[in-house]
């Protein structure tokens, strides 16, 4: 298949510039159905992301409220509405860092996300290019809900 | 009858508690995590639409097998995802937030099929100056794969609750 004609044109790995600053298209609303959804699908045990009555009858340890979004969905989330721009001619995901998770986020909440070029760099191969962008995810209110650093081999336009 | 037999089960069933505070974490204490999982191609096609993650590698089989995969590798954000979940018990569920990852490394890839299991190791335990009630725990986690090999690593920081 023509992998080239099913995505972008504007993403390769000569598309970015250190300093470049992208305010992604779309947000995205994330409801109990994305949460819970994914919490119990990684098996992840904490009662505070799927357990309504225990979180609002006071047991969130003077912290939480009522059901938090578990903070991988966050990032997930994150990285994914930035996907279409800085992932779609991806070869490999290489690694992540400073990942903060700056503020809760709760059903109803609505991510939106940008991200900044920090670096590139030749890649492995001459046909790729290691981009490093710092994600950002801020909520309605606009603030800022989550942050991070990953590294992507992406193709070069050639 | 019904009442009765809820008044009898809140008075006297013993609770099997689950989760670790911060008095149980020291720092070269290692944990080998529960139950491990296969991740199916229904995980990863589920996890990639829902957080709208737009590389077709991990939605489009042919398009995976252009780029010279045998399959839809399994998104790498669903395996951190997943091999954080299989840590929790042990590490936060006892309570607190999650702060932060920092030096996340990818190994080999995953494929629907494949199992993956997770290790951590306390690697630093101390006070938080803002709240009083909790310490910041810091545990390096390894995650593998059926044989062994090496698909995730990475830091993670959370706060701990100190009470029981």
């Amino acid at each position: 298949m023509d992998v080239a004609a099913r995505t972008s044109a504007n993403n390769y790995f000569e598309d970015f510039q250190p300093g470049q600053v992208i305010r992604h298209a779309r947000g995205k609303t994330v409801t109990e159905m994305d949460n819970v959804l994914i919490t119990n699908m990684v098996m992840n045990t904490a009662e505070a992301h799927f357990n309504a009555h225990r979180m609002q009858g006071g047991q969130g340890h003077g912290v939480f409220n009522d059901r938090v979004v578990f903070g991988g969905i966050n990032l997930s989330m994150v990285i994914g509405l930035a996907a279409q721009d800085t992932a779609e001619q991806a070869v490999r995901e290489v690694g992540m860092t400073n990942i903060r998770l700056k503020h809760p986020v709760y059903h109803g909440d609505t991510l939106y996300a940008f991200s900044e070029v920090l670096e590139v760099a030749d890649g492995d191969d001459p046909k790729t290019g290691v981009v490093t962008f710092r994600h950002y995810g801020i909520n309605q209110d606009d603030k800022l809900c989550v942050m991070a650093d990953r590294r992507v081999a992406l193709k070069r336009r050639g | 009858m019904s009442q009765d037999i809820v008044t009898r089960l809140k008075t006297d069933a013993a609770y099997w508690a689950r989760g670790n505070r911060f008095g149980d974490f020291s720092p070269g204490q290692s944990f080998t995590h529960h139950w491990g999982r296969t991740i199916t191609e229904g995980d990863n096609t589920t996890f990639s639409i829902l957080t709208m993650h737009y590389n077709p590698r991990y939605t489009n089989a042919e398009f995976a097998r252009a780029e010279g995969h045998p399959d839809t590798p399994v998104n790498p954000l669903l395996v951190f995802n997943t091999v954080f979940g299989l840590t929790v018990e042990d590490c936060s569920e006892g309570g607190g937030p999650f702060l932060g990852v920092d030096d996340l490394d990818y190994g080999v890839p995953v494929y629907p099929g494949d199992t993956v299991y997770a290790d951590s190791e306390t690697i630093d335990s101390r006070e938080s100056e803002k709240r009083p009630d909790f310490g910041i725990v810091t545990w390096a986690t390894r995650g593998v794969n059926q044989r062994g090999e090496e698909v995730i690593r990475f830091r993670r920081t959370n706060l701990v609750r100190k009470a029981r």
